[in-house]
Protein backbone atom coordinates (compact mmCIF):
# COMPACT_ATOMS: atom_id res chain seq x y z
CA UNK A 1 0.00 0.00 0.00
CA UNK A 2 1.14 3.33 -1.13
CA UNK A 3 1.38 5.94 1.67
CA UNK A 4 -0.22 8.40 -1.05
CA UNK A 5 -3.60 6.63 -1.33
CA UNK A 6 -4.32 7.87 2.08
CA UNK A 7 -2.96 11.15 1.55
CA UNK A 8 -0.26 11.52 3.64
CA UNK A 9 2.90 12.09 2.48
CA UNK A 10 4.94 11.35 5.51
CA UNK A 11 7.88 8.69 5.04
CA UNK A 12 7.72 6.47 8.20
CA UNK A 13 10.47 3.67 8.57
CA UNK A 14 9.84 0.14 9.26
CA UNK A 15 11.21 -1.87 11.73
CA UNK A 16 11.37 -5.95 11.41
CA UNK A 17 10.09 -8.98 13.97
CA UNK A 18 14.00 -9.30 14.56
CA UNK A 19 14.77 -6.10 15.75
CA UNK A 20 11.84 -5.57 17.38
CA UNK A 21 13.44 -7.98 19.54
CA UNK A 22 16.75 -7.24 20.17
CA UNK A 23 14.93 -3.64 20.82
CA UNK A 24 13.01 -5.59 23.65
CA UNK A 25 15.86 -7.27 24.89
CA UNK A 26 17.82 -4.36 25.50
CA UNK A 27 14.64 -2.08 26.29
CA UNK A 28 15.34 0.50 23.69
CA UNK A 29 11.84 -0.20 22.93
CA UNK A 30 9.59 1.41 25.56
CA UNK A 31 6.35 2.11 23.94
CA UNK A 32 4.44 0.56 21.60
CA UNK A 33 1.00 1.46 20.22
CA UNK A 34 -1.02 -1.34 18.98
CA UNK A 35 -3.67 -0.59 16.56
CA UNK A 36 -5.50 -3.22 16.22
CA UNK A 37 -9.29 -3.84 17.54
CA UNK A 38 -9.90 -4.53 20.99
CA UNK A 39 -10.50 -7.47 20.85
CA UNK A 40 -7.62 -8.56 18.82
CA UNK A 41 -5.45 -6.96 21.03
CA UNK A 42 -6.93 -8.49 24.30
CA UNK A 43 -6.48 -12.18 23.03
CA UNK A 44 -2.83 -11.45 22.43
CA UNK A 45 0.21 -8.71 21.65
CA UNK A 46 3.79 -8.22 22.30
CA UNK A 47 5.05 -8.33 25.97
CA UNK A 48 8.63 -7.39 26.81
CA UNK A 49 10.50 -6.75 29.64
CA UNK A 50 8.65 -5.45 33.03
CA UNK A 51 9.61 -1.46 31.51
CA UNK A 52 7.65 -1.81 28.24
CA UNK A 53 4.77 0.10 27.78
CA UNK A 54 1.87 -1.15 25.64
CA UNK A 55 -1.26 0.84 24.08
CA UNK A 56 -4.26 0.07 22.41
CA UNK A 57 -6.00 2.46 20.25
CA UNK A 58 -7.90 1.01 17.21
CA UNK A 59 -6.70 2.46 13.86
CA UNK A 60 -10.19 3.95 13.06
CA UNK A 61 -10.19 6.07 16.02
CA UNK A 62 -7.73 8.19 14.32
CA UNK A 63 -9.76 7.77 11.65
CA UNK A 64 -12.92 8.84 13.28
CA UNK A 65 -11.01 11.13 16.54
CA UNK A 66 -7.88 11.90 14.70
CA UNK A 67 -6.78 14.58 17.76
CA UNK A 68 -8.09 13.01 20.58
CA UNK A 69 -6.63 9.72 19.47
CA UNK A 70 -3.07 11.39 18.80
CA UNK A 71 -3.19 13.06 22.31
CA UNK A 72 -3.37 9.88 24.20
CA UNK A 73 0.13 8.71 22.61
CA UNK A 74 3.16 10.15 24.47
CA UNK A 75 5.25 12.38 22.78
CA UNK A 76 8.61 12.16 23.80
CA UNK A 77 8.50 8.04 23.14
CA UNK A 78 9.81 6.30 20.25
CA UNK A 79 6.83 4.92 19.32
CA UNK A 80 6.52 1.98 17.61
CA UNK A 81 2.79 1.01 15.66
CA UNK A 82 1.85 -2.30 15.44
CA UNK A 83 -1.24 -3.86 13.55
CA UNK A 84 -2.24 -7.45 12.28
CA UNK A 85 -0.49 -7.00 8.90
CA UNK A 86 1.12 -3.54 8.34
CA UNK A 87 -1.08 -0.85 6.46
CA UNK A 88 -3.27 0.36 9.55
CA UNK A 89 0.61 0.77 11.64
CA UNK A 90 1.56 2.18 8.80
CA UNK A 91 -1.36 5.11 8.35
CA UNK A 92 -1.08 5.65 12.07
CA UNK A 93 2.24 6.21 11.90
CA UNK A 94 2.89 8.75 9.50
CA UNK A 95 -0.30 10.71 11.17
CA UNK A 96 1.87 10.54 13.94
CA UNK A 97 5.26 11.70 12.51
CA UNK A 98 3.34 14.60 10.63
CA UNK A 99 2.56 15.60 14.25
CA UNK A 100 5.80 15.40 14.97
CA UNK A 101 6.23 12.27 17.24
CA UNK A 102 8.49 10.07 16.40
CA UNK A 103 6.79 6.61 14.91
CA UNK A 104 7.62 3.53 12.87
CA UNK A 105 6.26 0.72 12.32
CA UNK A 106 6.77 -3.13 12.41
CA UNK A 107 7.30 -4.50 8.83
CA UNK A 108 4.22 -6.95 7.86
CA UNK A 109 2.45 -6.59 11.28
CA UNK A 110 2.02 -8.50 14.61
CA UNK A 111 2.16 -12.00 12.00
CA UNK A 112 5.92 -11.43 11.71
CA UNK A 113 6.51 -11.37 15.95
CA UNK A 114 4.56 -14.32 16.09
CA UNK A 115 6.79 -16.13 13.56
CA UNK A 116 9.85 -15.15 14.67
CA UNK A 117 11.94 -17.14 15.53
CA UNK A 118 15.57 -16.74 17.53
CA UNK A 119 18.55 -18.84 17.71
CA UNK A 120 21.25 -18.42 19.95
CA UNK A 121 23.98 -20.41 21.56
CA UNK A 122 23.68 -21.76 25.05
CA UNK A 123 26.32 -23.37 25.23
CA UNK A 124 29.39 -23.85 23.14
CA UNK A 125 32.25 -25.43 24.26
CA UNK A 126 34.98 -28.15 23.11
CA UNK A 127 32.58 -31.46 23.54
CA UNK A 128 29.48 -29.17 21.79
CA UNK A 129 27.37 -26.99 21.22
CA UNK A 130 23.86 -26.04 22.88
CA UNK A 131 21.59 -23.74 20.54
CA UNK A 132 18.69 -22.38 22.27
CA UNK A 133 15.71 -21.97 19.77
CA UNK A 134 12.65 -19.39 21.13
CA UNK A 135 9.77 -18.47 19.38
CA UNK A 136 9.77 -15.03 21.51
CA UNK A 137 5.81 -14.28 21.09
CA UNK A 138 4.37 -17.60 22.09
CA UNK A 139 7.70 -17.72 24.94
CA UNK A 140 8.54 -21.11 23.44
CA UNK A 141 11.79 -22.57 24.04
CA UNK A 142 13.64 -25.62 21.90
CA UNK A 143 16.84 -26.52 21.96
CA UNK A 144 19.82 -28.29 19.24
CA UNK A 145 22.53 -30.02 21.31
CA UNK A 146 25.37 -30.66 18.57
CA UNK A 147 28.61 -33.14 19.26
CA UNK A 148 30.60 -34.60 16.87
CA UNK A 149 28.62 -33.98 13.77
CA UNK A 150 25.76 -35.17 15.72
CA UNK A 151 22.70 -33.70 16.48
CA UNK A 152 19.93 -33.94 18.96
CA UNK A 153 16.91 -31.83 18.68
CA UNK A 154 14.38 -31.50 22.01
CA UNK A 155 10.88 -29.93 21.45
CA UNK A 156 11.32 -28.85 18.44
CA UNK A 157 8.05 -26.49 17.18
CA UNK A 158 5.97 -26.44 14.03
CA UNK A 159 8.85 -24.63 11.29
CA UNK A 160 11.37 -27.09 11.58
CA UNK A 161 13.53 -25.10 8.96
CA UNK A 162 14.79 -23.17 11.37
CA UNK A 163 16.25 -26.25 13.39
CA UNK A 164 17.68 -27.56 9.96
CA UNK A 165 19.58 -24.54 9.20
CA UNK A 166 21.37 -24.64 12.67
CA UNK A 167 22.23 -28.01 11.81
CA UNK A 168 23.23 -27.54 8.57
CA UNK A 169 25.02 -24.78 9.32
CA UNK A 170 27.32 -26.66 12.08
CA UNK A 171 27.67 -29.44 9.47
CA UNK A 172 26.01 -32.03 11.45
CA UNK A 173 23.25 -34.24 10.57
CA UNK A 174 20.22 -35.02 12.97
CA UNK A 175 20.20 -38.06 14.92
CA UNK A 176 17.76 -38.06 17.81
CA UNK A 177 14.64 -35.79 17.76
CA UNK A 178 13.30 -35.60 21.57
CA UNK A 179 9.70 -34.64 22.32
CA UNK A 180 9.31 -33.95 26.17
CA UNK A 181 5.94 -34.52 26.11
CA UNK A 182 2.68 -34.21 23.50
CA UNK A 183 2.23 -30.66 23.88
CA UNK A 184 -0.83 -28.73 24.14
CA UNK A 185 0.25 -25.32 23.59
CA UNK A 186 1.96 -25.63 20.11
CA UNK A 187 2.02 -28.34 17.45
CA UNK A 188 5.17 -30.26 17.53
CA UNK A 189 7.97 -30.27 14.79
CA UNK A 190 8.47 -33.65 15.76
CA UNK A 191 6.85 -36.01 12.96
CA UNK A 192 7.68 -33.39 10.22
CA UNK A 193 11.37 -33.45 11.24
CA UNK A 194 11.59 -37.25 11.74
CA UNK A 195 10.03 -37.46 7.91
CA UNK A 196 12.66 -34.86 6.81
CA UNK A 197 15.72 -36.46 8.41
CA UNK A 198 14.71 -39.91 9.11
CA UNK A 199 16.06 -39.27 12.47
CA UNK A 200 13.53 -41.43 15.00
CA UNK A 201 11.64 -38.92 16.77
CA UNK A 202 11.20 -40.52 20.39
CA UNK A 203 8.48 -39.54 23.32
CA UNK A 204 6.89 -41.86 25.93
CA UNK A 205 4.05 -43.85 25.17
CA UNK A 206 1.49 -42.95 27.53
CA UNK A 207 1.47 -39.58 26.49
CA UNK A 208 0.83 -41.03 22.57
CA UNK A 209 -2.82 -41.67 24.04
CA UNK A 210 -5.29 -38.02 24.12
CA UNK A 211 -6.08 -37.98 27.80
CA UNK A 212 -9.41 -36.09 26.75
CA UNK A 213 -10.38 -38.24 23.54
CA UNK A 214 -8.92 -41.46 25.61
CA UNK A 215 -8.34 -42.33 21.58
CA UNK A 216 -4.68 -43.93 20.69
CA UNK A 217 -2.91 -41.42 18.54
CA UNK A 218 -1.41 -42.75 15.53
CA UNK A 219 1.67 -41.10 15.04
CA UNK A 220 5.03 -42.69 14.63
CA UNK A 221 7.30 -42.66 17.44
CA UNK A 222 9.94 -44.31 19.26
CA UNK A 223 8.99 -45.59 22.87
CA UNK A 224 10.62 -44.14 25.31
CA UNK A 225 11.31 -45.87 29.05
CA UNK A 226 12.37 -44.32 32.22
CA UNK A 227 16.08 -44.34 32.59
CA UNK A 228 16.76 -45.28 29.08
CA UNK A 229 19.94 -43.87 28.13
CA UNK A 230 21.60 -42.41 24.63
CA UNK A 231 24.83 -41.31 23.69
CA UNK A 232 24.64 -38.04 21.23
CA UNK A 233 28.54 -37.05 20.63
CA UNK A 234 30.03 -36.85 23.71
CA UNK A 235 27.01 -36.39 25.50
CA UNK A 236 25.58 -39.01 28.17
CA UNK A 237 21.30 -38.62 28.14
CA UNK A 238 19.21 -39.91 30.72
CA UNK A 239 15.63 -40.02 30.17
CA UNK A 240 14.30 -39.25 33.46
CA UNK A 241 9.83 -39.56 33.82
CA UNK A 242 8.41 -36.62 34.76
CA UNK A 243 4.59 -37.56 34.86
CA UNK A 244 2.01 -35.15 36.31
CA UNK A 245 2.01 -32.10 33.66
CA UNK A 246 1.41 -35.06 31.42
CA UNK A 247 1.39 -38.92 32.24
CA UNK A 248 4.37 -39.30 30.04
CA UNK A 249 6.16 -36.55 30.12
CA UNK A 250 10.25 -37.29 30.32
CA UNK A 251 13.15 -34.75 31.03
CA UNK A 252 16.41 -35.41 29.19
CA UNK A 253 19.75 -34.75 31.38
CA UNK A 254 22.74 -34.54 29.13
CA UNK A 255 25.89 -35.05 30.48
CA UNK A 256 29.26 -33.47 29.02
CA UNK A 257 32.74 -35.66 29.18
CA UNK A 258 33.84 -32.28 32.02
CA UNK A 259 30.49 -33.75 34.37
CA UNK A 260 29.04 -30.37 33.23
CA UNK A 261 25.05 -31.35 33.14
CA UNK A 262 22.07 -30.17 31.26
CA UNK A 263 18.07 -30.92 32.01
CA UNK A 264 16.12 -30.27 29.39
CA UNK A 265 12.39 -29.76 31.68
CA UNK A 266 9.84 -29.39 29.35
CA UNK A 267 7.21 -28.07 30.86
CA UNK A 268 8.29 -29.75 34.24
CA UNK A 269 10.41 -27.31 36.15
CA UNK A 270 10.07 -23.70 34.52
CA UNK A 271 12.53 -21.02 35.89
CA UNK A 272 9.96 -19.35 37.97
CA UNK A 273 7.23 -21.89 37.36
CA UNK A 274 6.52 -25.14 36.41
CA UNK A 275 4.00 -27.03 34.44
CA UNK A 276 0.09 -27.07 35.53
CA UNK A 277 -1.31 -30.77 36.28
CA UNK A 278 -4.25 -30.34 34.62
CA UNK A 279 -3.99 -30.00 31.05
CA UNK A 280 -5.02 -33.24 30.77
CA UNK A 281 -8.70 -32.72 31.79
CA UNK A 282 -7.75 -34.64 35.52
CA UNK A 283 -5.54 -31.74 38.00
CA UNK A 284 -6.94 -33.46 41.33
CA UNK A 285 -6.35 -36.68 40.01
CA UNK A 286 -2.67 -35.67 38.47
CA UNK A 287 -1.16 -32.85 41.36
CA UNK A 288 0.14 -35.39 43.54
CA UNK A 289 1.54 -37.46 40.92
CA UNK A 290 3.40 -34.33 39.99
CA UNK A 291 4.31 -33.36 43.65
CA UNK A 292 6.17 -37.05 43.32
CA UNK A 293 8.11 -35.52 39.99
CA UNK A 294 8.90 -32.46 41.54
CA UNK A 295 10.17 -33.38 44.87
CA UNK A 296 11.26 -36.67 45.26
CA UNK A 297 11.98 -38.53 41.31
CA UNK A 298 13.70 -35.19 39.63
CA UNK A 299 15.88 -33.79 42.35
CA UNK A 300 17.83 -37.16 43.11
CA UNK A 301 19.30 -36.95 39.32
CA UNK A 302 20.23 -33.02 39.55
CA UNK A 303 23.36 -31.29 41.59
CA UNK A 304 23.38 -28.02 42.43
CA UNK A 305 24.81 -26.92 38.79
CA UNK A 306 22.73 -28.61 36.59
CA UNK A 307 22.04 -26.21 34.02
CA UNK A 308 18.07 -25.58 33.19
CA UNK A 309 16.57 -25.82 30.23
CA UNK A 310 12.78 -25.10 29.89
CA UNK A 311 10.17 -25.16 27.21
CA UNK A 312 8.96 -21.84 28.02
CA UNK A 313 9.36 -18.86 29.73
CA UNK A 314 6.93 -16.38 30.83
CA UNK A 315 7.97 -13.19 31.15
CA UNK A 316 11.02 -11.15 29.20
CA UNK A 317 12.73 -10.34 32.26
CA UNK A 318 13.09 -14.33 32.97
CA UNK A 319 16.45 -14.66 30.61
CA UNK A 320 18.92 -12.17 30.22
CA UNK A 321 20.17 -9.68 28.78
CA UNK A 322 20.96 -11.56 25.50
CA UNK A 323 17.47 -13.52 25.54
CA UNK A 324 18.98 -16.83 26.87
CA UNK A 325 16.39 -18.14 29.32
CA UNK A 326 18.38 -21.06 31.68
CA UNK A 327 19.43 -21.09 35.66
CA UNK A 328 21.17 -23.49 37.75
CA UNK A 329 19.25 -25.65 39.61
CA UNK A 330 20.79 -24.33 43.18
CA UNK A 331 19.47 -20.74 41.96
CA UNK A 332 16.44 -22.07 40.41
CA UNK A 333 15.22 -23.54 44.08
CA UNK A 334 16.14 -20.61 45.71
CA UNK A 335 14.52 -18.59 43.51
CA UNK A 336 11.47 -20.47 41.97
CA UNK A 337 8.47 -19.30 45.06
CA UNK A 338 6.21 -22.29 43.47
CA UNK A 339 9.18 -24.77 44.25
CA UNK A 340 9.13 -23.67 47.75
CA UNK A 341 8.92 -27.16 50.37
CA UNK A 342 5.40 -27.64 50.83
CA UNK A 343 3.46 -30.33 52.03
CA UNK A 344 1.47 -32.47 49.67
CA UNK A 345 -1.60 -31.00 51.16
CA UNK A 346 -0.36 -27.43 50.98
CA UNK A 347 1.23 -28.03 47.81
CA UNK A 348 -2.49 -29.47 46.28
CA UNK A 349 -4.33 -26.16 47.71
CA UNK A 350 -1.56 -24.07 46.04
CA UNK A 351 -1.73 -25.98 42.36
CA UNK A 352 -5.36 -26.04 42.41
CA UNK A 353 -5.92 -22.67 43.31
CA UNK A 354 -3.87 -21.34 41.04
CA UNK A 355 -4.75 -22.78 37.50
CA UNK A 356 -5.20 -20.17 34.52
CA UNK A 357 -8.15 -20.76 32.30
CA UNK A 358 -8.00 -23.60 30.04
CA UNK A 359 -7.75 -22.62 26.44
CA UNK A 360 -10.41 -24.81 24.20
CA UNK A 361 -7.79 -24.72 21.41
CA UNK A 362 -5.47 -26.87 23.13
CA UNK A 363 -7.66 -29.73 23.09
CA UNK A 364 -7.26 -29.31 19.54
CA UNK A 365 -3.65 -29.33 19.45
CA UNK A 366 -3.10 -32.62 21.64
CA UNK A 367 -5.40 -34.38 18.49
CA UNK A 368 -2.97 -32.51 16.30
CA UNK A 369 0.11 -33.94 18.23
CA UNK A 370 -1.12 -37.56 18.53
CA UNK A 371 -1.94 -37.15 14.42
CA UNK A 372 -5.46 -37.55 15.21
CA UNK A 373 -6.16 -34.30 13.42
CA UNK A 374 -3.81 -32.81 10.34
CA UNK A 375 -4.96 -28.54 10.30
CA UNK A 376 -4.04 -26.67 7.19
CA UNK A 377 -1.70 -23.65 7.93
CA UNK A 378 -4.14 -21.02 8.45
CA UNK A 379 -5.89 -23.67 11.09
CA UNK A 380 -2.17 -24.50 12.89
CA UNK A 381 -1.62 -20.48 12.82
CA UNK A 382 -4.71 -19.68 14.33
CA UNK A 383 -4.84 -22.74 17.06
CA UNK A 384 -1.21 -21.50 17.71
CA UNK A 385 -2.25 -17.43 18.13
CA UNK A 386 -0.46 -16.03 21.16
CA UNK A 387 1.20 -17.11 24.31
CA UNK A 388 1.25 -20.17 26.15
CA UNK A 389 0.09 -21.05 28.79
CA UNK A 390 1.61 -24.09 30.78
CA UNK A 391 2.50 -22.30 33.85
CA UNK A 392 0.84 -22.11 36.75
CA UNK A 393 -1.41 -18.45 37.25
CA UNK A 394 0.46 -17.20 40.08
CA UNK A 395 4.02 -17.18 38.67
CA UNK B 1 -23.27 -14.25 9.00
CA UNK B 2 -26.60 -15.75 7.44
CA UNK B 3 -27.11 -13.57 3.97
CA UNK B 4 -29.56 -10.86 4.24
CA UNK B 5 -31.54 -8.93 2.20
CA UNK B 6 -30.97 -5.28 2.90
CA UNK B 7 -32.23 -2.27 0.81
CA UNK B 8 -29.11 0.01 0.46
CA UNK B 9 -28.35 2.95 -2.14
CA UNK B 10 -25.08 2.94 -2.61
CA UNK B 11 -22.39 0.78 -3.31
CA UNK B 12 -18.87 0.57 -2.12
CA UNK B 13 -16.66 -2.04 -3.80
CA UNK B 14 -12.98 -2.39 -2.03
CA UNK B 15 -12.70 -5.95 -2.87
CA UNK B 16 -8.84 -6.53 -2.99
CA UNK B 17 -8.33 -3.64 -0.73
CA UNK B 18 -6.07 -4.20 2.77
CA UNK B 19 -6.78 -2.27 6.12
CA UNK B 20 -6.76 -0.05 6.58
CA UNK B 21 -7.75 1.40 2.90
CA UNK B 22 -11.24 0.00 3.46
CA UNK B 23 -12.42 1.55 5.77
CA UNK B 24 -10.71 4.90 5.29
CA UNK B 25 -12.90 4.76 1.70
CA UNK B 26 -16.30 3.83 3.81
CA UNK B 27 -15.70 6.28 6.05
CA UNK B 28 -15.57 9.05 3.12
CA UNK B 29 -18.30 7.52 1.14
CA UNK B 30 -20.70 7.36 4.44
CA UNK B 31 -19.99 11.24 4.31
CA UNK B 32 -20.95 11.74 0.73
CA UNK B 33 -24.03 9.83 1.48
CA UNK B 34 -27.75 11.49 2.48
CA UNK B 35 -28.45 11.24 6.06
CA UNK B 36 -30.57 7.88 6.52
CA UNK B 37 -29.41 6.14 3.46
CA UNK B 38 -27.32 3.19 3.53
CA UNK B 39 -24.07 2.22 1.77
CA UNK B 40 -23.37 -1.43 1.14
CA UNK B 41 -19.58 -2.06 1.61
CA UNK B 42 -18.03 -5.69 -0.30
CA UNK B 43 -14.80 -6.19 0.81
CA UNK B 44 -12.49 -9.01 0.00
CA UNK B 45 -10.26 -8.29 3.77
CA UNK B 46 -11.39 -10.36 6.50
CA UNK B 47 -10.34 -8.38 8.94
CA UNK B 48 -12.75 -5.78 7.84
CA UNK B 49 -15.57 -7.39 9.67
CA UNK B 50 -13.87 -6.81 13.52
CA UNK B 51 -12.57 -3.37 12.72
CA UNK B 52 -16.27 -2.65 11.31
CA UNK B 53 -17.43 -3.64 14.33
CA UNK B 54 -14.80 -1.88 16.01
CA UNK B 55 -15.45 1.55 14.16
CA UNK B 56 -19.14 1.21 14.77
CA UNK B 57 -18.88 1.56 18.71
CA UNK B 58 -16.78 4.89 18.03
CA UNK B 59 -18.15 6.41 14.92
CA UNK B 60 -20.55 9.93 15.02
CA UNK B 61 -22.47 9.30 12.07
CA UNK B 62 -22.89 5.76 11.18
CA UNK B 63 -24.45 3.02 12.48
CA UNK B 64 -23.45 -0.91 11.28
CA UNK B 65 -26.54 -2.54 10.25
CA UNK B 66 -25.69 -5.63 9.38
CA UNK B 67 -22.65 -7.87 8.17
CA UNK B 68 -22.52 -11.13 5.61
CA UNK B 69 -19.73 -13.58 4.10
CA UNK B 70 -20.73 -14.18 0.43
CA UNK B 71 -19.38 -16.88 -1.79
CA UNK B 72 -18.91 -15.88 -5.03
CA UNK B 73 -16.75 -17.33 -7.80
CA UNK B 74 -14.77 -18.97 -5.19
CA UNK B 75 -14.20 -15.81 -3.49
CA UNK B 76 -15.04 -15.24 -0.02
CA UNK B 77 -16.64 -11.46 0.10
CA UNK B 78 -17.33 -9.81 3.41
CA UNK B 79 -20.36 -7.60 3.19
CA UNK B 80 -21.07 -4.44 6.00
CA UNK B 81 -24.40 -2.34 5.83
CA UNK B 82 -23.86 0.78 7.18
CA UNK B 83 -26.07 3.86 7.56
CA UNK B 84 -25.36 7.13 7.82
CA UNK B 85 -27.10 8.49 11.23
CA UNK B 86 -26.40 12.37 11.10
Amino acid sequence: MAVADLNVDVAVSARTAKQLYADLLSERQQFILDVRNEDDFERWGIEGRKSLEVLNIPYFNFIEEEDDSVAQVPTDADVLVVCAKEGSSQFVAAILQERGIEAAYLQDGIVSWGNLYDARDVVDAGYGRIVQVARPARGDLSFVVISDGEAAIVDPLRHIEHYLDVVSEAGASVTHIFDTHAHADHISGGPALNEETGAPYYMHPYDAIHPLDMLPGTIDYNYLSDGQTFTVGQFEVKVIWFPGHTLGQVNYLFTAPSGESFLFSGDGVFLNSFGRPDLGGKGEAWTPILYQSLYERLPQHLNEDTLILPAHFSTLDEGDENGVFTAAWGEVKAQNRSLQPRSLEEFSEYVLGNLPTFPKEYVEIKRVNAGLLQPDEEKASELELGKNICALADA
Amino acid sequence: MEQTTIAFDEILDVQGLKCPMPLVKSRRAVGNIDVGNVLKVVATDRGSVADFQGWAKTAKNMELLEQEEVQENGTTLYVHYLRRTK
